[in-house]
């Protein structure tokens, strides 16, 4: 018993330990898009949180804080013309090479009788009230975003 | 028969899920273009999700930050919700409730820019659905316009009616799955006289947040849409009748009926 | 021999026990493989955010390290020689039981945390969460997987062993093929780690297919082999005495099996109802190149049933196991000791140990001194020294300390003991054993207690 409980200590200790040592915020880690600063009009104002002065109107472009998100950390430059967004650039995402992993942890149910009402109508899309993604999986959406992917 | 689509995505963000659907023979720039848009979105999740204490919306609702302070999408998007709130007499409204809740445009907001993304990088025919609203470029296949069904507000399973063209936004507002959740911001009350109202135009964040408003309106909404025709509707009354505006873009019938309210 | 030919354990030089080294590598290699286990993990990982992310990267490290501990418990018991050999079949059981235990909970802990990481990020309850996540692929035979590991860890338990009947515990424990199989697709469909990385699905793979591949050869092929090659029958079936029997086991070409006195074979009998297990018992005789004998007391619904074994019925024995040979001596002269059913490697050994023998043979009644007769019979004609202890009746009893130990035999502390008996006997006497003063490394036992 005393062996068990040394054992599970150990191990629990373990996993925090790893667990702590990784980032757990907003860290900027190497740019794998450079930024190129000479080919953009207007004066260029990195937006920080909370304070930093910023163009009230009109033209720039702003370079947004590196964002943490549970995808990752994710870095967007803002085009702004005339008062309106413009331009969307992202300039950071967290793995190039990562597949996004919707397909494994949000999975598509298998193709059922509902495909057939879908494939009867021949649609390619399908819009009704915003769906949970609880409510994607029963949906004919993910039926329909199943035969795609399959 | 469908269309090919040369690249696929499923992604969960904001509560619900994104499908993308490019039917562009996808090059390395779409491949990055629709990482991109991905990422756009998880941006967007994290500076406007009401879920999250952290986020700059919550922040500024709490006052915590100033709209100066903030990104320069977050003034951009509460700027459009104030026109948007003037355009409809209030029905749409940042400030449903009184909570600081711009949600009736940032989704509809975030596709359309995810789908410029792609659009920018030479996807010129794709569809982006974001739980539910739906922003298409271009055509499903060549001569082929992309045709999508409108959910049966009642039965998961049905279709109730085909929309048809090229370049459409729809976005379809109701009670059917979250419940009840629509407010008319004016009286504070669940505006309740339809099941569902779909908005068809061009450019889904003024769309998305239309419907909204408009199923917001209830009876009054054949009276305000008369007034802009660059949009098209379909509703589903509480009393599962349907009406539509004139020139609604209803797909040609391929002989199976598909009305089944 | 044929490459394709089982190898039988390559027996090393007579006269040095095989390093004792050898015997903890295996740890440190499974450990090293854990590590790496662990550093996959860590490149594939950018981040940990909030309470939501410590639990679901808690959920992989422990799913992570619970799919490398199912492959690990495979390894152990695919009798592999060289680990049999040197690691010795008695211990690598026991590390089988420890990391079974270690392995069930880690894939428990994997469960939870990773289906309340999984709730915190979707934000809904748990048992939405986890109806959704039934639905993902694979998850279905991943959750058969995981429910037939808990079933196994269960029933594996010492309170339920010892209600079970060995057969449903083993039937039961049979199912842990099964679950590995219907867990291992969820894995490499569903794991972020798999998902991101090629690399990682080929360590994967190359980690369950050797596994697959050593326990489909070492377990089931060679003695297939084996039983074509040698062809064992069983000779003829001896009453020793009430509840003792011993079989003669006859078949071709024995001596290339390479096996030796104090070992074991794994035998499966093709008999009604015998045919479903593969159970060990040691020779009771030294092995001939056309005889193999083991003697057993009836003491579970298998070994009674040999008595009705009929000759001729076929055996596929796997084997030979154990190390509990002659290699092992390191002085020139020998105390075995021995309990019970214990005596049976012993009497192998008895016959042809080298050098001065001392056999003491402790039982409960006269009745149960198996094979007594022999025993003396083989004293006298090897100029041996064998002597028998009994329970009752009273006054004939060896109290197993230190003292009386060293009164039996006077030089005890410069002998090799071969010990072999039932846990508590061999407990008792392994403590006085060394307080008498004989060395660890003179010690040599096998316990099948787990």
């Amino acid at each position: 018993m005393r062996r068990a409980l040394i054992t599970t200590g150990t191990t629990l200790a373990g996993i925090v330990l790893l667990l702590s040592l990784k980032p757990h915020e907003s860290t900027l880690h190497n740019a794998s898009a450079p930024l190129s600063t000479g080919d953009v009009p207007g004066p260029e104002t990195r937006a920080s949180q909370p304070a930093g002065p910023t163009a009230t109107s009109g033209n720039g472009t702003f370079i947004g804080d590196a964002v943490q998100t549970e995808f990752g950390t994710v870095q967007v430059r803002i085009t702004v013309r005339d008062g309106a967004l413009a331009k969307v650039d992202v300039l950071r995402y967290p793995d190039e090479d990562r597949k996004s992993v919707a397909i494994s942890r949000f999975a598509l149910p298998r193709l059922t009788e509902r495909t057939m009402a879908a494939g009867n109508a021949q649609i390619d899309t399908l819009s009704g009230a915003t769906y949970t993604s609880e409510g994607y999986r029963r949906s004919l959406q993910s039926a329909l975003d199943q035969a795609g992917v399959r | 028969m469908s269309a090919e689509s040369s690249l696929r995505l499923v992604e969960p963000a904001m509560g619900t899920v994104f499908s993308f659907d490019v039917r562009t023979p996808a090059t390395d720039e779409i491949h990055a273009a629709l990482t991109s848009a991905v990422a756009w979105l998880h941006h967007v999740d994290a500076l406007f999700s009401t879920y999250r204490p952290g986020s700059q919306i919550s922040r500024l609702g709490r006052g915590e930050l100033t709209v100066g302070e903030c990104a320069p999408e977050v003034r951009e998007v509460l700027d459009r919700c104030r026109e948007l709130s003037e355009e409809t007499g209030g029905r749409f409204s940042s400030t449903p409730a009184g909570r600081l809740d711009p949600s009736g445009l940032v989704k509809g907001w975030a596709v359309e820019r995810a789908s410029d993304l792609l659009y920018e990088a030479g996807a010129l025919d794709h569809c982006v659905n974001g739980g539910g609203d739906v922003q298409t470029r271009g055509e499903a296949a060549p001569g082929r316009p992309w045709r999508i069904g409108l959910a049966h507000p009642a039965d998961h399973e049905a279709v109730a009616a085909v929309v048809e063209g090229r370049d459409l936004a729809v976005a379809t507002s109701g009670t059917a799955e979250r419940g009840a959740h629509i407010t008319d911001p004016r009286t504070g009350r669940p505006a309740s006289a339809l099941l569902s109202l779909t908005l068809v135009g061009r450019r889904l964040a003024t769309v998305d947040a239309l419907a909204t408003a408009v199923f917001a309106m209830g009876e009054e909404a054949e009276d305000w849409l008369r007034s802009r025709p660059g949009l098209h509707a379909y509703a589903v009354t509480a009393d599962h009748r349907v009406w539509s505006t004139p020139g609604f873009p209803f797909a040609a019938p391929l002989g199976a009926p598909c009305h089944a309210v | 021999m044929t490459a394709l030919a089982p190898q039988p354990t390559t027996a090393p030089r007579a006269g040095h026990a095989p390093p004792r080294f050898a015997a903890l590598l295996p740890g440190p290699v499974a450990g090293l493989g854990a590590l790496a286990v662990l550093l996959l993990w860590w490149r594939t990982t950018p981040s940990v955010i909030g309470p939501a992310g410590w639990l679901t990267e808690s959920g992989r490290i422990t799913g992570l390290l619970a799919g490398y501990g199912a492959a690990v418990l495979l390894l152990l018991m695919a009798r592999i020689p060289v680990l049999e050999h040197h690691v010795g079949t008695d211990r690598l059981a026991r590390w089988h039981a420890m990391a079974g235990r270690y392995t069930v909970g880690l894939a428990l802990a994997h469960t939870l945390t990773i289906l309340w990481g999984y709730t915190l990020t979707s934000r809904t309850d748990p048992v939405t969460q986890t109806v959704d996540v039934l639905h993902y692929p694979e998850m279905l035979k991943g959750t058969l997987g995981f429910l037939l590991m808990l079933l196994v860890g269960a029933t594996s338990a010492r309170a339920a062993r010892r209600r079970l009947p060995y057969e449903a515990w083993h039937l039961i424990h049979m199912s842990s093929y099964l679950a590995v199989f219907a867990a291992f697709s969820h894995q490499l469909v569903l794991g972020a780690q798999f998902v991101a990385s090629p690399l990682a699905r080929v360590f994967w793979y190359a980690l369950y297919l050797s596994a697959a591949a050593l326990l489909a050869w070492y377990r089931f092929l060679t003695p297939i082999v084996i039983a074509f090659r040698h062809r064992m029958r069983v000779a003829e079936v001896r009453v020793e005495s009430p509840g003792v029997v011993s079989v003669y086991v006859t078949g071709r070409r024995l001596d290339e099996l390479g096996a030796r006195a104090g070992q074991f074979f794994r035998w499966r009998f093709l008999a009604p109802d015998l045919w479903w297990a593969a159970n060990p018992y040691s020779l009771s005789a030294a092995p001939r190149p056309d005889l193999l004998r083991i003697t057993v007391k009836a003491a579970g619904r298998h070994s009674a049933a040999l008595a009705d074994l009929r000759p001729g019925t076929r055996i596929w024995a796997e084997g030979p196991y154990g190390a509990l040979t002659a290699d092992r001596m390191e002085s020139g002269r020998a105390l075995l000791l021995g309990g019970g059913v214990g005596i049976t490697p012993l009497r192998a050994l008895f016959e042809t140990l080298p050098g001065d023998l001392t056999l003491v043979y402790l039982a409960r009644t006269p009745e149960d001194l198996a094979l007594r007769e022999e025993l003396e019979a083989l004293a006298a004609a090897r100029g041996a020294r064998a002597v028998f202890f009994v329970d009752e009746p009273a006054g004939h009893r060896l109290p197993l300390t230190a003292s009386s130990l060293r009164r039996v035999v006077p030089d005890l502390p410069t002998r090799d003991v071969y010990l072999c008996g039932p846990p508590g006997m061999a407990r008792a006497a392994r403590t006085a054993l060394r307080e008498a003063g004989v060395p660890r490394h003179r010690i040599h036992h096998e316990s099948f207690e787990f």
